[in-house]
C-alpha cells in the first residue's frame, strides 16, 4: 500500500487536538510520517489542497450551516473520515451553550449582534457528514490515535472503547474518587484515556463524553445520594462535554 | 509443617531480610485505602489493612499483560517470572487464588499466569480489621482456604508462622524464630476463629441451598430488571472481583508497522460490549445486550455455574464488590438473600 494521504481540518474549536497531533516528540512523529502522507495540516505546515484524501481527520463542532458544505466536500473526497477530538465525535465543551440564551451577551457584550458571531447548536460533526471512527477526548488521547492509524494502516477495524473509566481506574487501582468523599462521572464516562485525572485525585468529567449507552438517572441518583450535589446539578454535571441527547441514550 | 513464632521486635529485620532476598509484594497504604505493592521497607507493610483495592490475584494475571512481542523476524513470549514473596493474603483471597490456579491450569494449562503463580511463596496473614462489607464467614464456609506456603497469625508480643510447604519452611532462615509453644498455638487458632464472627454481612443459607434457588430465579425477569436499574455496567464489581479471570486479547503496532505486542486485559461481563462476537462480514450480535441479563449472569457465575468445578461457589466474601459500586447495587449478600426470602 502505498503511503495513504493524511489531512486535518478544523470547525469551531481550540485546534489543541491537532496540535496533540505534534507532541509526539521528533522520533516518533517522523517515523509515523513515513508511513503517512500529511497533505494538509495547518498547525504544522501551509501547503492544502483540494485532491482526494484517505484519511480526514476533522476537529471541532458543527455549530454554523454555513460550515456544513465545507464538511460536505471533505466528505467527499475522504474515503475515512475520523471525527477527531471531542467537539467533533460528540459536541465538545462548546455543547454547553445549548442549554444557554445570554451567552452571547455573556461572553462578547455590547459585540454580541456582529453577524459572524452568528451561530446554532454545537453539534457532533455526524450531524452533518457520515463519520466512520471517533476519536473521542477533551485533548484526544494522541496514543489512542496513533493506535487508530495504526490499526487503519493495517486494513483492521480500529479498537474503541465503550467501557466506562472505572474499568480503567480499578486496572490502574485507583482509589475510587466517592470513596474519598468526592463526585465523580467515570461510570458512565467512555474509557481510552487510562483514567488519569481520578490517579491524580480529580473527579473524572467525561471529556470523552458517555458510552453507548450511559445510565444517565443511576448517575444523577449517585451523584445526589453520595456526593451531596442538588438534583439541578446533578442534571447538569452530565452535559459538560456532550451534546447528545441523553433522553435518547440511557 | 512447622509452627514458629517471632518476636514483634524481630519481626521488621524478617521482613527486611527476605526483602533483600527478592522481591517482596505485601499490603500498603494507598491514600484512604490499601492496595499489594513491592516492599521497600518494612515499615510500609499494613497487616493492618481491611482490604486491598485489587486483590493479589493481579501478580500472576495482571491487569494488562504483553502475552507475546512480534516483528519482522518472528515473535517472542516476554514472559519473565522471577522468585517473589507474597506476604499478608487473607484467607478469602487465598481460597480465590486458590480457584485461579484451578481454572488457569485445568485443560488449557495457561502458562503466563502459572509462570508467575508457580515461582511465587504465598504467606497467608490473619485478617486484623475486617472490611466494611465483608461476608467472609459465611460464604462457601466449608471450602478450606489451600494453595499457600505458610500463615501467619499476630498474637500477644509477636507472630505464629504456621509453615506449610517446603516454600514456607525455607522463609524460617530469614528471621529470629522459634519454635511455637502449644499455647502461642492456641492464641492463633482463636484469634483466626474470632474474626469470622465480625464479618458485617452474612448470608442466611448455605453453598447448596443459594446454588438451587438462585439457579431456579433465572426466568424472573422482572426481579432482575429492578435489581439492575441502578447498574451502570461500569464492570466494577468484576474488575475488583478476586474470582473473576475473563480478558480480552488486543494487537497494536509500533510506530513502525512491522513490531508490536500481543496483549491481553482483564475483561468483565457487566460491560456492554463483553458478549458482542462477530457473525463475519462486520455483522456482529450481543447475546447480553440488557443490563438486566448482565447483572443476572454475575449472580449465576457467582453462586452457581462454577460450584461443581470448583467444590464450592465462585465468591470468598471479600466484599469488593460491595464496596465498590457506587450505586451499591452489586453486593451478594442482599441480592442472594433477597432472592432466598422471595
Amino acid at each position: 500500500m502505498s503511503k495513504p494521504k493524511v489531512a486535518f481540518f478544523d470547525f469551531t474549536c481550540c485546534e489543541g487536538c491537532q496540535i496533540e497531533f505534534t507532541n509526539y516528540g521528533d522520533a516518533a512523529f517522523l517515523e509515523l510520517i513515513n508511513h503517512v502522507d500529511v497533505v494538509e495540516f495547518r498547525e504544522a505546515m501551509s501547503e492544502k489542497t483540494t485532491e482526494p484524501i484517505d484519511i480526514a481527520f476533522v476537529e471541532g463542532s458543527f455549530s454554523r450551516e454555513a460550515d456544513r458544505a465545507r464538511l460536505e466536500s471533505i466528505r467527499e473526497r475522504a474515503a475515512i473520515v475520523i471525527a477527531y477530538g471531542q467537539c467533533s465525535a460528540g459536541g465538545g465543551i462548546n455543547a454547553l451553550k445549548n442549554h444557554q440564551t445570554d451567552y452571547r451577551q455573556y461572553v462578547y457584550g455590547e459585540d454580541a449582534e456582529q453577524p459572524h458571531l452568528d451561530s446554532q447548536k454545537a453539534q457532533p460533526i455526524s450531524a452533518a457528514i457520515k463519520v466512520d471512527y471517533s476519536a473521542y477526548g477533551c485533548p484526544v488521547n494522541k496514543y489512542e490515535v496513533l493506535q487508530i492509524v495504526f490499526h487503519l494502516l493495517h486494513g483492521k477495524e480500529p479498537v474503541i472503547p465503550n467501557y466506562p473509566v472505572c474499568v480503567e481506574c480499578k486496572r490502574r487501582e485507583t482509589v475510587c474518587r466517592f470513596d474519598e468523599g468526592d463526585h465523580c462521572m467515570g461510570m458512565v464516562a467512555r474509557a481510552g484515556c487510562t483514567a488519569p485525572c481520578p490517579a491524580y485525585g480529580v473527579p473524572c468529567e467525561a471529556c470523552r463524553g458517555f458510552v453507548d449507552h450511559p445510565n444517565v438517572p443511576a448517575l444523577e441518583k449517585v451523584l445526589v445520594e453520595r456526593a451531596g450535589f442538588s438534583q439541578k446539578r446533578a442534571a447538569e454535571k452530565a452535559l459538560m462535554f456532550t451534546a447528545i441527547d441523553l433522553e435518547a441514550t440511557s | 509443617m512447622t509452627a514458629s513464632f517471632i518476636r514483634s521486635d524481630d519481626f521488621a529485620a524478617f521482613v527486611t531480610a527476605i526483602i533483600e532476598a527478592g522481591p517482596v509484594y505485601g499490603p500498603v497504604a494507598k491514600r484512604s485505602r490499601f492496595a499489594f505493592a513491592r516492599l521497600e521497607t518494612p515499615e510500609e507493610l499494613r497487616l493492618d489493612y481491611d482490604v486491598s483495592i485489587l486483590p493479589p490475584k493481579k501478580l500472576f494475571f495482571p491487569p494488562a499483560q504483553d502475552l507475546l512481542q512480534f516483528d519482522e523476524a518472528g515473535f517472542r513470549a516476554p514472559l519473565e517470572p522471577t522468585e517473589k514473596v507474597l506476604l499478608g493474603v487473607h484467607f478469602y483471597d487465598v481460597k480465590a487464588i486458590d480457584q485461579t490456579d484451578l481454572l488457569f491450569s485445568e485443560r488449557n494449562y495457561d502458562i503466563n499466569y502459572m509462570a508467575h503463580r508457580e515461582t511465587t511463596t504465598i504467606v497467608a496473614a490473619n485478617i486484623q480489621t475486617v472490611s466494611s462489607r465483608a461476608f467472609f464467614a459465611s460464604v462457601g464456609a466449608d471450602v478450606q482456604p489451600k494453595g499457600h506456603d505458610a500463615f501467619l497469625t499476630a498474637i500477644a508480643g509477636g507472630y505464629v508462622l504456621e509453615t506449610l510447604t517446603e516454600r514456607g519452611g525455607a522463609l524460617l532462615k530469614f528471621g529470629a524464630f522459634q519454635p511455637a509453644t502449644d499455647a502461642q498455638l492456641k492464641e492463633a487458632a482463636a484469634v483466626n476463629a474470632a474474626v469470622l464472627e465480625q464479618c458485617p454481612e452474612k448470608l442466611e443459607h448455605g453453598t447448596e441451598a443459594i446454588a438451587a434457588k438462585v439457579r431456579a430465579a433465572f426466568k424472573n425477569e422482572a426481579m432482575w430488571t429492578a435489581m439492575a436499574a441502578d447498574c451502570f455496567s461500569c464492570g466494577t464489581c468484576n474488575t475488583v472481583c478476586p474470582t473473576c479471570y475473563c480478558f480480552d486479547v488486543h494487537d497494536t503496532w509500533n510506530v513502525d508497522q512491522t513490531s508490536g505486542q500481543r496483549t491481553r486485559y482483564w475483561d468483565g461481563c457487566l460491560t456492554e460490549d463483553f458478549a458482542k462476537c462477530s457473525l463475519g462480514e462486520g455483522a456482529c450480535e450481543n447475546f447480553r445486550e440488557e443490563r438486566a441479563t448482565r447483572f443476572r449472569h454475575r449472580m449465576m457465575r457467582k453462586a452457581t455455574y462454577l460450584n461443581e468445578k470448583l467444590g464450592g461457589p465462585a465468591c470468598v466474601g471479600c466484599g469488593r464488590c460491595s464496596a465498590g459500586c457506587t450505586a451499591d447495587i452489586a453486593d451478594p449478600v442482599r441480592i442472594i438473600n433477597q432472592i432466598m426470602a422471595s
